[in-house]
């Protein structure tokens, strides 16, 4: 057995050979406080103990420290047969954020089947924003599972790249999971508006209210002033939630046209959609809004009010 | 003038089979904010000696056999 | 060097305080200079004390370029303290707030991203967009633990501070203190001292009579507070009271920062919004104290509109970080945030700067009046600070606080006020009999809810402060059992002083402001040609609570046009209301 300078650790490692797993496992939770460099390696010994608890607790452990010394046990952690392991080891990879994990993660990705270990080694390359992920990424939107599919979605949505775009849009329009289509379609923003408006418009029209809202926000974000019609129709939702992002959008844009319909939201009895719509009138800031936004003065609802008062100084400084 | 001990229903409960505090555990002890939680001498398990409970979880949370189990104190529940 | 047989540890810099501004303060000056000797002392356990031992599910003052800019935040903070601000201070924080989130980010602390990695800020406020959640904000701890360690500071946990020291020409040399566990005194000599003791908490009492079910970590009882007052600091604007909107009868908060951007909000029994204020201030809290009060009251958290794919995400985020117990208080009561409103209430009074605008005054620089002595967090006076701001200001004091060690010899002790600290230490354990601090502190906090919670009144505070000095004349029959009890009988005599500061202050100022914080009916209105000014408490040169004015500084950023827009959202009833 290894032994070690500081009294601290040399006790710990001693616990850590012990019969009672019991032990061992207290031993584990020791490791944590002490600042030595070389309780890494005990550690990642820990994670290979026989006994299930001492492996769990070393896992729970892992992200105290600094993980960069122990990608490749956190990789192997992510095929243990014991589900709080694997789960310790996803989140330990995710917060590695460190340029030299790249390489072995992507490793992994390459052998890797389990949906599991592969959502969580995507979960870790994502913040790394290494181009060397992007195809295997790519490869992965095809995945049978809807985890590892949503988690290749963010590693190509963080990498921004134009010509990932298409593939992006197809995953927004023709995914079956909706979480997946809601991260696709929210990824989208860092396009040329024309690149991709077309397919927010259509995404509006998604059977799951989730993703409606999320291209309507997307639409916001890029400002993309051909979908006005399309939001136009899409604040009459069946539901308020997207109705409201609807409103919100359609102000961002500018929207002159859009005054009657906004209007109309000012008046629905949801409060959350008056509020949007008097706010949206007042970034317009349009004449032609001033009579719907007179009436919100009167409002029921004080953020509403608020609002209103917020719009009429609007209006009158660009009368 | 002379002090008495009154009677009081605690929120902070430790499960004595799954406890390992007899193995040198003390996490749950560590982490309470309050120190209210100490070594019981004739079990050797963790038990709540003070009644001064901010209901806070990490006890219950960092347990590594999840032994403790953190109620809502009887005044407010 | 020993004092009565105690050893005197000597450190370069020693940090009061362990939860969030203080291991933040503690690791910026290893970063400075890692070959400084820096200690960490805290009265529970670094790796969960403080008001973040369960995370933080979100920023509620991100002040992120491209969404608001540090001159609107420190015009938003400037009128919702009334104007009374020091806006150097608030400039220092909002210029660095954007910095420090790159940091904490880098470190590992979770702040929600779209799907393309960028912060995902919301809209909360009106005026400016500052809110960035954190779902997954439950490992802020472990990240700053692991930080102590790899930097190297020495943790010496379990210990609560006592007194500050002072050498002979008046500046920091350190603190007394004792061990929680053991009674054992501890003598530090620092060149310079850092305090990060958080909220005075335990100042009012929970409405339930739980003297522990309060609104902050109840360890936060203001023994930073009374420690600086003693060592002859100034502190700031006491009356400016903290209270806060949050669930009856269970101290979990509001959320409306958590729950406004998914479409919650609060609302009266008719399931109608009533707050007219924009910002959080004590007016926002006028208005919820009389709504309480009102045929229309009391007051609920209103989520059952939202869908359930929505209501499972703000259940999510509430039951998991923070204040995770949440989640079970519900069950118990059998509330369905889908099925009905949750009914809520206000908090016990407080000093507390992360939400209102009280403390040990502290300047840009993180100093106070002291030479050498600096603050951070909850107990400094730098307003609205929240977790981001404990960190900042954190980060600040590290910073200054290396700066004034650098000319420091070692500091000169003044042993005969040791060793009468000693005597105040050890004096509860040496009485076999006498009044236990539980029963001293429910009494004070008991007549702090009686005479001092607003609506004040000044007959009623005088009377309260009489009753006050009479808790203080049964100090010398407090007594204490064992460690634990004596930790109680230290916290009572701050939770004592902190009852008379907060009495003190608030007859001192004779007119209303921030709201409810310091509403006095007898004198129902501001009064800014009297009171523009911080108002000031400290210890005078005989000994005396005392107190007066400081001007407020030079405005940084002129209020102008904004301050109208603001007050266009301050209370106006409707036309038809």
């Amino acid at each position: 057995m290894k032994t070690y300078d500081d009294p601290e650790l040399q006790a710990i490692a001693t616990k850590l050979s012990s019969d009672d797993p019991g032990i061992r496992r207290v031993a584990v939770l020791e490791l944590v406080d002490t600042g030595d460099p070389d309780a890494v390696e005990l550690v990642i010994h820990a994670l290979q103990d026989p006994d299930t608890h001492v492996r769990q607790e070393a896992a729970k452990v892992v992200d105290e420290f600094e993980a960069e010394d122990m990608a490749d046990a956190l990789i192997a952690a992510l095929s243990d047969s014991d589900e709080t392991v694997r789960n310790a080891a996803a989140h330990a990879l995710a917060d590695l954020k460190d340029p030299a994990a790249a390489e072995p993660l992507l490793q992994a990705l390459e052998t890797s089947t389990d949906s599991f270990v592969v959502s969580g080694i995507l979960r870790a390359l994502k913040p790394l924003r290494t181009q060397d992920a992007q195809r295997p990424a790519l490869k992965r939107l095809a995945d049978a599972d809807a985890q590892v599919r949503r988690e290749a979605v963010g590693v190509i949505g963080w990498l921004k790249q134009p010509e990932n775009l298409p593939a992006l849009v197809e995953t927004a329009q023709h995914d079956a999971d909706p979480e997946v289509r809601r991260a696709a379609t929210g990824a989208l923003v860092y396009a040329n508006p024309s690149q991709v408006g077309q397919a927010l418009i259509g995404l509006l029209a998604d059977e799951h209210w989730q993703v409606r809202c999320e291209a309507a926000n997307s639409i916001a974000k890029l400002e993309y002033q051909a979908a006005v019609s399309a939001l136009i129709t899409a604040t009459s939702d069946d539901l308020w939630q997207v109705r409201e992002k609807a409103v919100d959008a359609l102000g961002k844009l500018g929207s002159v046209e859009s005054i009657p319909v906004l209007g109309e939201c000012a008046a629905d009895a949801m409060s959350n959609l008056r509020k949007a719509a008097i706010g949206a009138l007042g970034t317009i800031a349009h004449s032609d809004g001033r009579p719907y936004v007179v009436t919100a003065l009167d409002d029921p609802d004080p953020d509403v009010r608020k609002l209103a008062r917020w719009a009429i100084s609007k209006l009158d400084a660009a009368a | 003038m002379p002090i008495a001990n009154h009677h009081s229903s605690v929120p902070v409960i430790v499960d004595e089979d799954k406890c390992i505090a007899d193995k040198g555990c003390t996490v749950c002890i560590d982490v309470c904010p309050l120190d209210v939680l100490w070594i019981n001498e004739d079990t050797g398990k963790a038990h709540m000696k003070y009644d001064e409970c901010w209901y806070c979880m990490p006890c219950e949370a960092d347990c590594p056999t999840d032994a403790v189990t953190v109620n809502i104190p009887y005044l407010l529940r | 060097m020993e004092i009565n047989n105690i050893p005197v540890i000597d450190t370069d810099i020693l940090v009061i305080g362990g939860g969030t501004a203080g291991p933040m303060a503690a690791v910026t000056a290893k970063e400075q200079n890692p070959d400084l000797n820096v200690m960490l002392l805290e009265k529970a356990n670094v790796k969960r004390s403080g008001a973040i031992s369960m995370g933080m599910d979100g920023l509620n003052n991100a002040v992120v370029p491209g969404h608001a800019t540090p001159e609107q935040y420190v015009k938003e903070i400037t009128i919702a303290n009334d104007g009374i601000v020091h806006q150097p201070a608030l400039m220092a924080y909002a210029t660095r707030s954007f910095p420090m989130i790159e940091k904490l980010d880098s470190w590992g602390v979770h702040f929600q991203k779209d799907e393309t990695g960028d912060y995902d800020m919301k809209k909360v406020h009106h005026l400016g967009t500052y809110v960035l959640p954190m779902p997954e904000g439950h490992n802020v701890k472990k990240i700053l633990y692991r930080r102590l360690r790899r930097n190297r500071v020495q943790i010496e946990n379990r210990y609560t501070a006592t007194r500050l020291l002072k050498d002979p020409d008046g500046n920091i040399a350190g603190m007394i203190g004792v061990n929680t566990r053991t009674a054992e005194p501890i003598i530090i000599r620092a060149k310079a001292v850092i305090m990060a003791t958080g909220a005075a908490g335990r100042l009012g009492l929970p409405t339930s009579g739980y003297l522990f079910g309060t609104y902050e970590n109840p360890a936060n009882n203001g023994d930073g507070h009374a420690m600086a007052y003693h060592a002859g600091a100034d502190l700031a604007n006491l009356e400016c009271f903290q209270i806060n909107p949050l669930l009856k009868d269970y101290n979990g908060p509001a959320c409306a920062y958590v729950t406004g951007p998914l479409g919650g909000f609060t609302s009266n029994a008719f399931g109608e919004r009533f707050i007219e204020c924009d910002y959080w201030s004590g007016q926002m809290m006028l208005e919820f104290f009389k709504e309480l009060e009102s045929g229309t009251g009391p007051v609920f958290l209103k989520l059952d509109h939202l869908a359930e794919e929505t209501i499972q995400e703000i259940e999510t985020v509430l039951h998991t970080n923070e204040r995770p117990s949440r989640g079970r208080f519900h069950e118990g009561r059998d509330v369905n945030y889908r099925q009905r409103m949750v009914e809520m209430h206000i908090s016990e009074v407080g000093f507390c700067s992360g939400h209102s605008a009280s403390g040990v005054w502290t300047d840009e620089t993180g100093a106070t009046t002291v030479p050498g002595l600096y603050c951070a967090g909850d107990m400094a006076s730098v307003a609205h600070n929240y977790m981001l701001g404990a960190f900042v200001y954190g980060q600040i004091c590290g910073e200054s606080a290396v700066e004034f060690a650098k000319s420091r010899r070692e500091p000169v002790l003044d042993e005969a006020f040791i060793q009468t600290e000693l005597e105040r230490i050890q004096a509860p354990m040496k009485r076999a009999d006498g009044i236990p601090p539980e029963q001293m502190e429910y009494k004070v906090r008991r007549l702090v809810n009686d005479y001092l919670q607003p609506p004040k009144v000044t007959r009623k505070m005088e009377i309260g402060l009489e009753r006050i000095l009479a808790v203080r004349e049964d100090l010398p029959q407090l007594c204490a059992r064992d460690p634990h009890e004596l930790l109680r009988a230290m916290e009572v005599q701050s939770i004592i002083d902190c009852a008379e500061m907060a009495a003190r202050a608030s007859l001192y100022r004779t007119e209303s402001r921030w709201g409810l914080y310091h509403y006095r009916v007898d004198y129902p209105e501001q009064d800014d040609s009297e009171w523009f000014y911080h108002s000031r408490l400290f210890k005078d040169e005989n000994g005396q609570m005392a107190s007066g004015k400081r001007p407020v500084a030079d405005y940084l950023v002129p209020l102008g046009d904004e301050k109208d827009a603001y007050r266009k959202m301050r209370v106006q009833k409707a036309a038809n209301a």
